[in-house]
């Protein structure tokens, strides 16, 4: 009898959890992690990134003072692959040159930089609009770019690392930013030792702070 | 059934003078005249089919309102809260005589409530679930809706406890609930009867299901009394709370005409009052359509009357004290805007709450009147239009003449509201009326309980248990004893 | 959810540039399905940082005074004007109809590019065929050798454009130029011309001991308003010691409503006040103060008083400026009396005034309509004026227009006139163009392109330039092949000297003039024309004025100045009457009876307003309303009160606008107020509090309006300096609350220890409602009253929108207008028959209540307390219950009734291209949700993210709200209340500090200082 009791209790949480559950699912589920659609020009990360050990800032350039992180124009490409063109064997260990994104930029810039065409690049990484993210705030406070964003220097097709949910924000806002991690996800083995008891960095959890 | 609960040395249940049912000759006539009035009619269809088409009608303009937007209602601000809300407290307040009939009154051995309570009970199931629409149809953004229920979630924020308006989800959640197991426990020995009646398998099956197998044994009647006096224990407070917790809603707000301590009390009166108008607004077209005049007697009404009369005065002196208070606080906006409610803007709206309310009731002084249905019914109507007014009265001209006078307004309902409003009272019907045709609108075990006592005797006439089944005579029988 | 309007794309694809945080978002949209597209620059321009904003420095076009403004762009688009703190003339302040400018460059019925009339019908061309078919017309009016018969009318501006188009046409051997100015007061500068030498010399109100305005509406219209308001307000700052203002009018204008005292005169007998005052202080004069007084219906006593207080206080300030065919006498009265009371030099500075002028009236146009009817006129240019409306029908410039064989309108927008013409060749918005202006004598402001052109137009002048160096008798004239580079040639200093100039938009050196024999239409007509008496059929008195916010129609087409409630009858959207109470009692008026004003030019028919501020004998109609045309915003609303007027013109060549009596008559129909006015009177609940300046001498701080029963300690301050109050988290009204919101009072951030908060001086605020406009501009406040807005009156709709209610102004008649600021105009005596009536003006925003009653109701902590002292509304998380705005006692939360930020519904408030205005930094609020002032949060967060940025904290008023940055009274002031580094900090320390309902338990942030009253008799 008493056994049977409790296990209609149990079976009662049991409900209250699965609805509490679906309840919370629908509310933060909105999330498009994992998106990874193709790019009108594939640019290949790795390859400037990790073999030719571009920074980051180089293209994305006013991520460290402006609130947006800013886009290449096709005349930054260019000022390299003016010269960069063409297929080439490999060399000295060096992968050959894949010539088919390369392609794909050139024929948005055809001719003089006046007949040029912008890329339209597919948004991946994108806060809902009532969401305000200072990029400089927190580049400056030394949030590394792949605590947010994932090994990009890895990423053949760059896909979205983090979920971008609020309550993904506010873990970090509250429990404070770790150097260590945000340098070992850059990959800087070094660094991460170095600052391992470094204080977390904590951030204000104010709703009016993001949301206005 | 109370008897069953009594220390054994109390005298058999014997219904008073008052309350007997001289016109009914056998438990079998019980059973057979109640079960009756489950047969399917063409008035009964034609009765649901309207009820149907406005709850469709209400529905539609509701998907309309969330397409386009709440503009479409009547809000005119800074009257931000409107037909919508008053509904809300207008349908909380039906649903609270149910409960009081068969919860609190059952604890006071009204006889008089067994052959009403099951209809109000009913009545109040389905009230509360209309009521429970409103506040979701009144919100901007209704598919946000159940941010206000507590569940963990990413975001890491709760509800704001401090509102009112959370409260309330407690409050009604919790009222649902109750009510409508107390409905069904009540209901079991009944759906019992039908069972055995039934001559359908399929609905035998369904019945049997729903009686829980009940088999009329001694420890069952014996279980179900404790549940049931239990239930109407636990039941009895929340007939208190919900509504207290409804009129703080506007008791917490600093908006005069609606920052008062005499809310609740005030909120409760008028809730009880406006159930038992319902109540006489469904009972009375019943036992005349199902000729159950002799079960639900002039008695019965008479005595259920009285207690209208009585709620009234209550409400009636409410209405008065908050004058008073107006005068006496001293307070300006207290005191300009009483006087806007009754002699500006709004007079028409507080005279219809005043006179509906606290003026017609007072003619069940007269016994004549308290034994009239055709009137009783006629002032059931009014109590319903008074108990909306007063809701309407609560709300609008507080906020359309508040501290700003820059902000001072006015309201007309749109046609969504009314849509929506017409849409509420099909959705109410729709639901009691599939109910009355297949269940028991009047309880059959109570009933049989207060027939005349000589059925009761050592030697009866014929030998027939509650549930009006011919088996041998045991001493065992429920309501007996050596 | 909804989805974001597709136009957030459009906007990023036609901007080519990095889409920062959403414009056109809504706080409903979770957009994450919708693939959206990220469209960077093809080549980066320098010095542009996508998501931050760059300013430049350019001029107001909106009217004469040509006030300095900066522009905020962001990618590439300007989203926000303020004034330019370095200008000489707005000194960092901007009216509503500067702040609108966006409104014009974003106009969704802009013309898109060139039109040529086809089949009678204007249709889309290329600029060289436009071009062409215009060259042709020339040819055609040479070979015909009737050059003089070209003739060119464009909407005077202060600076060289008038001269460059004057030359132009003398280069060309056409007619003359009229450069029209519809509104400005030409007859007052050409007395004062006559009178000071100086067209418009500058006026310190701060010197005088007593204001006298003759009609003159120095902070509505007449003249530099923006100027005037500032000094007007630094006298009135002076409080005990300010200036007294007496009003002499037949009706109460905004200025006359700031007034202390209003002698109501019968419209016409102004110059025989005038006279009878310049006699009384000793100059030479016919006139009597008899005569004043039986012309006038003003008692002789009262003229007498004011006559004795102006000798007694010197020096004082005359000024002359009516709308009646008198108006050249009456400034010159007016500048004769300020001779002899000896304010020239004091008050009234000749030698600092503005070279404003060569303006040509609405004369100079009836005699070139006059002209176009005998047919002797072949091509006529237009640009900017619109004489089509602003003409009386008497002028027939329309019938004329019908006569001329090529009409070429450079004009922007489908106006009455543009409508009319066979070819537009539309110009560039001002924001988007060259130019130069001469606001002080010797001082350029500077106009340069802020932006892109928007749509496939060109600025006039290059079009001029580029005919006439195609042209070759003309093309040896001009070397420069650009406006610009005219401009710059003609800059001392030159290319570099001007570059440099334009960081602040001001330089050296005067524009160019006009050439004389082009303006001698402006000349005024003989200064020593007679007295013109005001007569006609009928018992009333007509009194026609332009319009505070749409001047004389020019502001029509931009949704955020109709929405703006006419500061003085706080009407939007809609025309009206506007009769005294006893004269509508006489009539059996009620407000909103429509009312038939009848003059022997024609008739206007008008719902009636029913306003203590007009003379009993007379009724007024107000100017800008009644378009035939000029796009969706003004099409179609009202009436044009120019209907009712003949062709009769003041001193300086303007249109009379007060000119004739006329019959009143009741007509049929009603149609209720689009008014934002609940109650005009405060029913003593002390919302607007006042001190007499004797009481103030006194000591007496007037304390609180009334006691209530458990009424607060009127000791606020302490709670106002608490970080955070005791707000809704705290113990509840206690000033000893440990609780200080969410953070600890030592958070590192230190947003705990900041107590946001505003003052504002209701002896400085004129109601003026410059920042309310501002407000809407920085916090993409969604305009409600146009026709399609409204709401739905029946389940079913046709397709032409049958069924939508769209009355004009529907959703403010239903009390939804969703200004977070608003102007709150009451009423203090007059209700018992008496002539004069003290207003108070009373800005009334979220107070940011430090105990707020909407914060505890909130079921889902949509709105809540910020640390710093904030009263936060997070739209993503209202569900709207509409409990806080039931909660809060002030009424100044507002909610989105219907998708006004959602392009797939008809109340879309933003279409394309007004979207591109919408604040970036901003969130579009959706439907369904509940939205209020926040303190301009934006701007507090931006200004944290900076300092954070450059390693430092905020410094004291380093930055402003909207409404503080335009307000030309300077009467808001905002900052941490909290902190002696913020000016804020002092201010609530003024005697006159009031908290609106304090009994209330409130502890506002918002702190109000009581206005100063002077009532009569001479100091």
């Amino acid at each position: 009898m008493s056994q049977r009791r409790s296990w209609a209790l149990a079976s009662g949480f049991f409900a209250i959890a699965v609805a509490a559950l679906g309840l919370s699912a629908y509310s933060g589920a909105s999330s498009s992690q994992g998106y990874a659609p193709p790019q009108p020009v594939n640019f290949p990360h790795p390859r400037h990134v990790k073999q030719l050990g571009m920074n980051c800032l180089y293209c994305h350039y006013t991520a460290n003072r402006s609130p947006d992180p800013g886009l290449p124009a096709v005349g930054t490409c260019m000022g390299c692959h003016q010269v960069v063109r063409g297929p080439r064997q490999a060399i000295q260990g060096i992968a050959d040159r894949d010539t088919a994104a390369l392609n794909q930029l050139l024929s948005y810039a055809k001719g003089t930089s006046d007949q040029w065409k912008p890329i339209p690049w597919i948004r991946i990484h994108k806060l809902p609009e009532y969401v305000h993210f200072p990029h400089f705030r927190h580049v400056n406070a030394g949030v590394t770019c792949q605590t947010c964003h994932g090994p990009v220097p890895e990423m053949q097709r760059v896909y979205q690392y983090a979920s971008l949910n609020m309550g993904w924000c506010v873990n970090c806002h509250v429990k404070g930013y770790k150097l260590a991690d945000g340098l070992l996800a850059a990959g800087d083995t070094a660094g991460a030792r170095a600052a391992a008891n470094v204080e977390p960095k904590k951030a204000r959890y104010d709703c009016s702070v993001c949301h206005f | 059934m109370a008897t069953l609960v009594e220390p054994l040395d109390q005298r058999p249940n014997v219904a008073t003078a008052n309350i007997q049912l001289p016109a009914v000759e056998s438990y079998e006539q019980v059973d057979r005249e109640i079960a009756g009035t489950l047969v399917p009619t063409t008035g009964w269809f034609a009765l649901l089919g309207i009820s149907i088409a406005f709850f469709l009608w209400g529905a539609g303009a509701w998907v309309y309102q969330i397409y386009w937007g709440l503009g479409n209602a009547g809000y005119n601000p800074p009257v931000m809260w409107g037909v919508y809300i008053i509904s809300f407290v207008f349908w909380v307040g039906i649903g609270h005589a149910g409960t009081l009939i068969s919860a609190i009154l059952y604890l006071f051995r009204a006889g008089f409530r067994t052959t009403i309570y099951r209809c109000a009970e009913a009545m109040t199931v389905f009230a509360v679930m209309t009521a429970g629409l409103f506040p979701i149809i009144h919100i901007g953004r209704p598919w946000k809706f159940f941010w206000l229920v507590p569940y963990p979630n990413w975001r890491l924020i709760w509800p704001n406890f401090k509102s009112p308006l959370v409260w309330d989800v407690f409050a009604i959640s919790t009222y649902l609930t109750v009510s409508a197991t107390f409905l069904y426990v009540g209901l079991i020995p009944d759906i019992a009867v039908l069972r055995d009646r039934a001559t359908n398998p399929v609905k035998k099956r369904i019945l049997a299901v729903m009686s829980l197998g009940w088999r009329n044994s001694e420890p069952e009647w014996r279980h179900f009394a404790r549940m049931y006096l239990f239930l109407a224990a636990f039941s009895t407070p929340l007939v208190l709370s919900v509504h207290s917790v409804v009129s703080f809603d506007f008791a917490m707000a600093v908006t005069p005409g609606w920052h008062a301590t005499i809310f609740p009390p005030y909120f409760v009166a008028g809730a009880i009052f406006s159930g038992i108008g319902m109540v006489f607004t469904i009972i009375i077209p019943i036992r005349k359509f199902f000729r159950l005049q002799h079960i639900v007697t002039i008695n019965h009404l008479d005595a259920a009357a009285k207690l209208a009369l009585f709620t009234s005065m209550v409400v009636g002196c409410a209405y008065l004290i908050e004058f008073w208070v107006a005068w006496y606080s001293a307070n300006e906006f207290e005191q300009a805007y009483f006087w806007n409610r009754v002699f500006g803007q709004w007079w028409w709206a507080a005279w219809i709450m005043l006179s509906c309310n606290m003026i017609f009731p007072l003619s069940l002084f007269s016994q004549k009147l308290r034994r009239n249905p055709t009137w009783l019914f006629i002032l059931s109507i009014l109590i319903n239009i008074g108990m909306w007014y007063e809701r309407f009265v609560i709300i609008v001209p507080s906020l359309s003449h508040e501290f700003e006078p820059w902000q001072w307004s006015g309201y007309v309902p749109s046609w969504v509201d009314v849509s929506i409003l017409a849409g509420s009272f099909g959705w109410f019907f729709m639901w009691f009326l599939l109910f009355i045709k297949n269940l028991p609108v009047i309880a059959i075990a109570e009933v049989k309980e207060i027939i005349p006592p000589r059925l009761r005797s050592h030697a009866p006439v014929a030998d027939i248990d509650v549930t009006g089944h011919h088996v041998d005579y045991s001493p065992e029988t429920p309501g007996e004893r050596e | 959810m909804t989805q974001p309007p597709k136009t957030v794309v459009k906007r990023r694809e036609f901007l080519k540039v990095l889409g920062s945080t959403g414009a056109a978002a809504t706080a409903v949209g979770c957009s994450m399905e919708r693939v959206e597209q990220l469209i960077p620059y093809v080549v980066s321009p320098d010095h542009t940082v996508p998501g931050v904003s760059t300013n430049y420095a350019t001029i107001c076009r909106e009217c004469a005074a040509a006030c300095g403004v900066i522009a905020e762009v962001r990618d590439g688009r300007a989203i926000k004007l303020e004034g330019n703190p370095d200008h000489p003339v707005n000194r960092g302040a901007l009216c509503a109809r500067g702040q609108a400018a966006l409104q014009g460059l974003y106009n969704p019925d802009r013309y898109r590019g060139p039109m040529i009339r086809r089949d009678n019908r204007l249709q889309p061309a290329t600029w060289d065929e436009a071009l062409a078919r215009v060259r042709q017309g020339l040819d055609e009016a040479r070979a015909a050798n009737a050059a003089s018969g070209v003739r060119f009318v464009s909407q005077h501006e202060n600076g060289s454009f008038p001269g460059f188009v004057d030359q132009w046409m003398a280069a060309g051997g056409f007619g003359a130029h009229i450069a029209f100015d519809a509104e400005a007061d030409l007859a007052a500068r050409a007395a004062n011309q006559a009178e000071y030498g100086s067209a418009w010399p500058a006026l310190d109100f701060t010197a005088a001991h007593l204001i006298v305005s003759i009609g003159a509406d120095f902070l509505d219209g007449w003249g530099s308003s923006v100027a005037h308001q500032l000094s007007f307000a630094d006298a009135r700052a002076k409080l005990g010691a300010a200036p007294r203002f007496v009003y002499i009018g037949a009706r109460r204008s905004l200025t006359g409503l700031n007034a202390d005292e209003w002698i109501a005169c019968r419209p016409g007998s102004e110059l025989a006040i005038a006279e009878g005052l310049l006699g009384a202080v000793g100059g030479t004069s016919t006139g009597t103060m008899a005569v004043a007084a039986t012309a006038s219906g003003v008692t002789e006593a009262a003229l007498q008083r004011l006559a004795d207080e102006l000798r007694a206080a010197r020096p004082s300030l005359v000024l002359g400026g009516v709308n009646t065919p008198d108006a050249y006498l009456v400034s010159q009265a007016a500048a004769r009396i300020n001779r002899a009371a000896g304010n020239v030099g004091v008050t009234v500075k000749p030698d600092q005034g503005s070279t404003i002028g060569g303006a040509d009236g609405a004369r100079a146009l009836a005699a070139l309509a006059t002209e176009m009817n005998a047919g002797t006129v072949r091509v006529l240019f237009v640009r900017g004026a619109n004489p089509v409306y602003t003409l009386p029908k008497a002028a027939q410039f329309a019938e004329g227009m019908a006569k001329v064989p090529l009409k070429v309108s450079f004009s922007s927008y489908p106006d009455e006139t543009s409508e009319l013409c066979d070819v537009v060749l539309p110009d560039h918005h001002a924001l988007e163009s060259w130019g130069d202006s001469e606001p002080v004598r010797g001082t350029l402001g500077l106009q340069q392109p802020v932006m892109d052109p928007l749509f496939n137009t060109r600025a006039t002048a290059d079009v001029l330039i580029a005919m006439a160096r195609a042209d070759t008798a003309m093309a040896a004239r001009y070397t420069n092949a650009m406006y610009r580079d005219a401009l710059t040639s003609r800059y001392g200093g030159g290319q570099g000297a001007f570059t440099a100039a334009l960081s602040t938009g001001l330089g050296q050196g005067s524009a160019l003039a006009r050439s004389t024999a082009a303006s001698s239409a402006a000349a005024p007509a003989a200064p020593t024309a007679a007295p013109q008496a005001i007569a006609g059929d009928g018992e009333f008195f007509l009194v026609v004025h332009p319009s505070p916010a749409l001047g004389a129609g020019a502001g029509a087409n931009k949704p955020w100045l109709q929405e703006l409630p006419d500061p003085v009858s706080k009407i939007a959207w809609q025309s009206w009457v506007e009769i005294h109470p006893s004269t509508a009692a006489r009539l059996g008026v009620h407000a909103g009876d429509h009312l038939t004003v009848t003059t022997a030019a024609g008739s206007v028919t008008a719902p009636a307003y029913l306003y203590l501020g007009i003379h009993p004998e007379a009724v007024a109609v107000s100017l800008g309303q009644g378009h035939t045309a000029y796009g969706r915003y003004a099409q179609g609303l009202g009436v044009n009160a120019v209907d009712t007027l003949g062709a009769t013109y003041d001193g300086g060549g303007r249109l009379a606008w007060t000119q004739a009596k006329a019959r009143v008559a009741k007509a049929a129909g009603h149609s209720r107020l689009v008014s934002t006015e609940g109650s005009a009177r405060q029913h003593g609940r002390g919302i607007a509090q006042a001190l007499t300046a004797a009481q103030l001498a006194a000591g007496e701080t007037g304390g609180a309006h009334h006691e209530f029963i458990g009424d607060a300690s009127h000791e606020f301050l302490p709670g106002l300096r608490a970080p955070v109050a005791n707000d809704a988290q705290g113990d509840l009204g206690s000033q000893s609350s440990t609780k200080k919101g969410m953070y600890a009072d030592d958070h590192w951030s230190g947003m705990a220890s900041r107590r946001w908060a505003m003052t504002i001086d209701l002896s400085r605020c004129t109601g003026c409602s410059a920042c309310v406009t501002a407000c809407y501009a920085e916090n993409n406040i969604p305009t409600v009253g146009a026709r399609w807005q409204g709401r739905s009156l029946r389940p079913f709709h046709t397709a032409d929108g049958a069924g939508w209610d769209s009355t004009p102004g529907a959703n403010i008649l239903k009390g939804r207008e969703m200004a977070w600021l608003r102007i709150e105009r009451y009423f203090e005596g007059g209700e018992s028959g008496e002539t004069d009536f003290e207003t108070r003006f009373v800005p009334m925003l979220c107070q940011h209540c430090g105990n707020a009653p909407c914060e505890s109701v909130c079921p889902v902590f949509a709105t809540y307390h910020a640390p710093d002292g904030l009263n936060v509304q997070v739209y993503n998380r209202c569900v709207g219950t509409r409990y806080c705005s039931n909660a809060c006692p002030y009424k100044v939360r507002y909610f989105n009734w219907h998708g006004y930020g959602e392009a797939e519904r008809r109340q879309f408030a933003f279409p394309d291209p007004l979207h591109l205005q919408l604040n970036p930094d901003v969130t579009v609020r959706g439907k369904g949700v509940m939205e209020k002032c926040t303190f301009c949060v934006q701007r507090i967060r931006d200004a944290e993210n900076r300092a954070t940025a450059e390693g430092r904290s905020v410094e004291g008023d380093e930055f402003t709200t909207a409404c503080a940055q335009a307000c030309p009274s300077r009467a808001i002031v905002f900052g941490d209340a909290a902190s002696e580094e913020w000016s804020v900090a002092r201010q609530v320390e003024d005697p006159r500090a009031y908290h609106v309902f304090e009994e209330l338990n409130t502890y506002t942030a918002v702190v109000y200082l009581k206005k100063v009253n002077h009532p009569g008799g001479p100091r």
